[in-house]
């Protein structure tokens, strides 16, 4: 099956939406650096690059990006997509992250300086 | 002396007998009928009785907090019981009395919750509410004070002063029945019925065992009407049968209506039913009948089959609210029985003064100690460290671990039983309670001799 | 509008806000609702306090710690015997509690010296127990004692013994949300870097915000010793005082409830580098997830994958037995906090039950996304809900069951819904695989009790079915199921025991040789 860019952003989105928790980090910059390194991990992933673990913080990103990848195989279109598809993909999906859970959420406590 | 009156050694409590005030007067307030109390406090205060009372019954009660935040706990909170007494009455439109329950927090605070009452008395409940009956009552009991048992005779007091009316219709018998379980209820009024006595029952609590219905929403709640509660001033005599839960109730009626009291026993056992039936014989008149001769015979021979074969010399200890440990003791001697630990779970210092006590002081022939402002600990660790030796255990189910860790069968008997079914459907009572009281013992113990190999085959034949 | 509005609410107009109708192509930046904002007073609101949040939730399911209050006697009595986190230290924290039992004097003239008493007579009474945590109430903060520097004081004169306070009254915040984040933030201050952990295992997490409810870690614990994990604490159900004071050492914070315990997760990765890794206990589809994600990142993948399908073998066709039956019958989904996001979706998934509505009683915002963004779309969303409005909801969803609180369930029965206790468990633990069959199991004798079915008859009005003595449960959930489901050999119910933690308890675990103390990562 052929998938768009956008559709695939959408399929993948509500994927992580549904199943997922480290999205959901309390305060913003978590939130930020959750989808960053995440998304990023797992980009780096689909397009069989070099993926750093070396810090407990990289090793439990790239888990959670590792074990997405794993579950993505569900998804036959996504084995097919060429990497800069992937790699615009996967932009897109962090700017709808970002924009969802981050700039336009509606959630009051995200800007709370403290834990 | 072979009964020693004591006050626990330690300062403070380990598992405790007793809670605070506010969950006292919480259980009078859903006595009656369409009313829904407020607690002014912090949430806790209110949602963990609500657990309480539905651990017990297996039913949810209707009570609201006016939900004292950090900011009202610094700067006052009386605007949060105004606008929770608004938001209630908008609601619940068949609530007419609204019992408004201080707590530790709002009376170290000292939130004027009269001053409030009144302020809305003036203004929303004439404004906004005109053509409504609602009555306000404030209730004071801050947690430091007392125990549930005292916050019940206190919201007792408060709600009976404020309705009770010299000159009404009704001459009825006043039956303040105190801290008690549907079943309770049920069979005193069964015992005015057969001695064709009307009474204000406060609180008539029966229906808190509410059935599950097919038509709708049935929440349990008390059946006392506020005319039961302004009949009170007029009645033609008061009893209140626990001292220590309706005392001042029964006193107040007693000082401003001139009418005739009669406070205690509690009618646990057969002598003292005996004396509740003879009291209630003197203030109305009527004779005792023939059906309640028949009853207690039937009681007395059930009993007479476990207590002397059975019970005899059982030592026992008991704990929970004063005039149900008191009776229970003076049921367990009647069945030669040894009651060898009474625990009384609050600071009330007057209780040498009980005549019930003194009578025990001066005519228990074994070692004896009444323990008073008690906890668990002072059970636990008898029998865990100093060699208290016990055939059985009365008291409610808080007492449960220490009753199972030293393998001394618990029979559950008080406030609250949340670990057995049903038992609030049981009289404790009455003859009927008794009988039950006494057979109940018995099979606890026998189930026990069973499980334990101790002479389990002793019932091989009965 | 995707705000809900109840008709018994409308006259509380603040409440519009706080309840939102999942709608289709909708996402979480066009509707949340309000969350963890001061409770209307007078509402019947669900809530409890911030001592409670702190001492009951979080502080005493602490095994091996004597639990101390002070204040009056009722905040300690309440917190006692009112739910079933169990431990394997003989249930101590379950069994005893203590309470400096304040009284008017100390009121006026302070309780300090009272509570120094209090202390050295519980540690009198329990001479083998050397720690305790002790709790502020609304009472005790109020009049301004200070604890701390009485702890001290003792701390001072014995040695062997070690105190935690924490100052969290009931008042302290808009319900026992507020006491759960005191004590993460005052644990991790006051005591986490105090005891340096003998390390077994180059895989080293802490289990956070886990209660062990009838035995929920006792069972996760064993999937993670079989995978050679050493568990440095769990947090706190379970747990032991010196173990959580040297959380410092783990590699891995491993979160369960985030809404209790988040908070010691992201200050233990701000202070120690401790990464958080959020997880889901519950269902095969999301617990297999987490144990892998686990895994991967100790390299030990492998591990975990035997796991999962040695349990998955196990109780999958159990699962699938219920799940039949289940399919179809709508739920409220109405815990405290975390089951709201950690139930939705795979309930749905791997049960087949609709997800009417989730609710929050002290939720945050941050709940309901989750709870939100994975329950289904029409699906009522509810924060802080009211008795009235809970009622309304349940005439107009008319679910088939309730998974709710003790109290809030007998308001659901009485109105001929049937509840399953989700905070206490009915038979629980549900944690783990064969604890998912275990909720499926309890769901479905619930729904399919036949005297649930006999409370809908109408004796006075009602024909009445004179043929029928008895029913089965299956006499109700089978009749509509396909042959092939009902006559299924792979299918069946729940075998295994009452106790599930018993066969746990002598079970021997594999030992891996450490490689290093860096090996690992």
């Amino acid at each position: 099956m052929e998938m768009t860019i956008e559709a695939g952003k959408d399929t993948l989105m509500n994927y992580i939406m549904k199943n997922c928790l480290w999205q959901f980090n309390s305060r913003g910059w978590d939130r930020k650096s959750q989808n960053e390194n995440i998304i990023g991990k797992a980009t780096q992933i689909l397009c069989k690059e070099e993926t750093s673990r070396e810090t407990l913080a990289d090793r439990c990103y790239w888990a959670e990006a590792q074990e997405l990848v794993n579950e993505w195989q569900c998804f036959p279109w996504l084995q097919k997509m060429n990497d800069n598809d992937i790699k615009a993909m996967m932009g897109k999906l962090k700017e709808t992250l970002d924009y969802q859970l981050i700039t336009n959420s509606l959630n009051e406590e995200l800007k709370n300086p403290n834990y | 002396m072979p009964c020693e009156l004591k006050e626990k050694e330690r300062t403070g409590v380990i598992n405790p007998i007793f809670t605070c005030q506010p969950a006292g007067a919480q259980y009078a307030s859903i006595g009656i009928k369409d009313c829904i109390g407020i607690v002014h406090g912090g949430q806790g205060c209110v949602m963990f009785v609500r657990l309480w009372f539905s651990q017990h019954y297996k039913e949810s009660f209707e009570l609201a907090s006016s939900s004292l935040h950090e900011d009202a706990a610094v700067f006052g909170g009386v605007h949060r019981v105004e606008e929770a007494v608004d938001v209630l009455l908008m609601r619940y439109p068949d609530v007419k009395i609204v019992p408004i329950i201080t707590t530790c927090s709002t009376e170290v605070i000292g939130d004027d919750v009269d001053g409030v009452v009144t302020k809305l008395n003036e203004g929303l409940l004439k404004e906004k509410y005109a053509g409504r009956e609602v009555h306000l009552i404030p209730i004071h009991t801050p947690s430091f004070k007392g125990s549930h048992v005292t916050g019940y005779d206190v919201a007792v007091e408060e709600i009976i002063k404020h309705f009770a009316k010299k000159d009404k219709a009704a001459k009825k018998l006043n039956l303040l029945t105190g801290w008690q379980n549907p079943g309770d209820v049920r069979t005193l009024k069964h015992l005015l019925t057969e001695m064709d006595v009307e009474a204000n029952v406060i609180f008539d609590i029966e229906e808190f065992d509410a059935p599950l219905m097919p038509d709708g929403n049935h929440v349990a709640h008390g059946s006392t009407t506020m005319e039961d509660l302004e009949n009170t001033g007029s009645a033609i005599g008061t009893i209140a049968l626990n001292r220590y839960e309706v005392g001042k109730a029964a006193q107040y009626l007693e000082n401003e209506f001139d009418i005739p009291t009669v406070i205690g026993p509690s009618p646990i056992g057969i002598r003292n039913t005996d004396t509740f039936l003879e009291n209630v014989k003197k203030l109305t008149g009527k004779s005792i009948p023939a059906s309640l001769v028949k009853e207690r015979g039937i009681a007395i021979d059930a009993i007479t089959d476990v207590a002397h074969m059975f019970l005899a010399d059982k030592r026992v200890a008991i704990y929970g609210h004063p005039d149900l440990v008191i009776g229970l003791a003076e049921f367990c001697l009647d069945l030669e029985m040894k009651p060898v630990l009474l625990l009384l779970g609050d600071d009330n210092t007057k209780y040498g003064e009980d005549s019930r006590i003194k009578a025990l002081q001066e005519n228990v022939d074994y070692d004896m100690e009444i323990v008073t402002n008690a906890d668990l600990w002072d059970l636990g660790d008898r029998l865990q460290n100093k060699g208290l030796k016990l055939d059985l255990i009365l008291g409610h189910s808080k007492g449960r671990f220490i009753a199972m860790d030293n393998k001394v069968p618990l029979v559950r008997v008080g406030f609250p039983v949340f670990d057995r079914a049903g038992y609030h459907r049981e009289a404790t009572v009455g003859y009927e309670g008794a009988m039950l009281l006494a057979e109940k013992m018995a099979n606890v113990w026998f189930t026990d001799m069973e499980y334990t190999q101790n002479k389990e085959w002793l019932l091989n034949m009965w | 509008m995707p705000y809900h509005e109840f008709e018994c609410s409308k006259c509380i107009p603040e409440r519009i806000k706080h309840a939102v109708d999942k709608g289709k192509d909708e996402n979480l930046s066009d509707a949340l609702p309000l969350g963890y904002l001061n409770t209307i007073p007078g509402t019947l609101s669900e809530r409890g306090c911030a001592y409670c949040g702190a001492k009951h939730v979080i502080g005493t399911p602490m095994k091996d710690v004597i639990h101390l209050s002070h204040g009056p006697i009722g905040c300690t009595y309440d917190t006692w015997q009112t739910k079933r986190y169990i431990s394997d230290n003989d249930n101590f924290q379950i069994k005893y509690t203590f309470a400096s039992d304040m009284k008017e004097k100390h009121i006026v003239f302070g309780a300090e010296k009272v509570l120094k008493n209090n202390i050295l007579e519980a540690f009198k009474a329990f001479p083998k127990i050397k720690r305790m945590t002790i709790y502020q109430t609304c009472a005790s903060a109020l009049i301004g004692d200070d604890i701390k520097a009485i702890s001290q004081e003792v701390m001072d004169e014995m040695p062997d013994v070690d105190i935690f306070v924490c100052n969290s009254p009931g008042f302290a915040g808009p319900s026992q949300s507020g006491g759960h984040h005191k004590i993460n933030i005052a644990w991790v201050n006051d005591k986490v870097g105090q005891v340096e952990p003998t390390i077994t295992s180059d895989f080293v997490i802490n289990y956070v915000g886990e209660y062990n409810i009838q035995g929920d870690q006792q069972i996760m614990q064993d999937y993670f010793k079989r995978m050679g994990i050493q568990i440095l604490s769990t947090f706190t159900g379970n747990g032991s005082y010196d173990d959580l004071r040297a959380m410092h050492r783990a590699k891995l914070n491993v979160l369960e409830c985030a809404r209790s315990a988040e908070y010691i997760c992201d200050e233990l990765r701000k202070r120690y580098g401790i990464p958080r890794m959020d997880i889901d206990g519950f269902g095969f589809k999301s617990l297999s997830g987490s144990l892998r994600k686990i895994g991967l990142f100790f390299g030990i993948e492998d591990r975990a994958e035997a796991i999962i399908e040695e349990e998955t073998k196990r109780w999958k066709p159990e699962l699938d037995w219920y799940a039949a039956r289940l399919k179809g019958k709508k739920i409220c989904l109405w815990p405290g906090g975390s089951k709201l996001w950690h139930w939705a979706h795979v309930i749905h998934e791997e049960m087949g039950l609709e997800v009417v509505s989730v609710y929050t009683k002290f939720g945050h915002q941050g709940d309901m996304e989750k709870g939100v963004s994975r329950c289904e779309v029409g699906a009522l969303a509810i924060d802080d809900p009211n008795e009235l409005e809970c009622i309304e909801a349940m005439y107009k969803l008319k679910p088939d069951v309730i998974v709710t609180g003790k109290r809030p369930g007998e308001v659901a029965k009485k109105i001929r819904v049937p509840y399953v206790n989700v905070h206490a468990y009915n038979n629980g633990p549900y944690k783990g695989f064969e604890g998912w069959v275990r909720l499926a199991r309890d769901l479905y004798n619930a729904i399919y009790s036949p005297i649930h079915q006999l409370a809908f008859v109408d004796i006075s009005k009602d024909e009445i079915e004179t043929d029928k003595g008895f029913m089965t449960r299956q006499m109700f959930s089978d009749t509509q199921l396909d042959e092939s489901i009902v006559n299924s050999k792979e299918m069946h119910e729940y075998t295994g025991e009452f106790d599930s933690l018993k066969r746990l308890r002598d079970r021997e675990y594999p030992q891996y040789p450490m490689k290093g103390k860096q090996a690992a990562v």
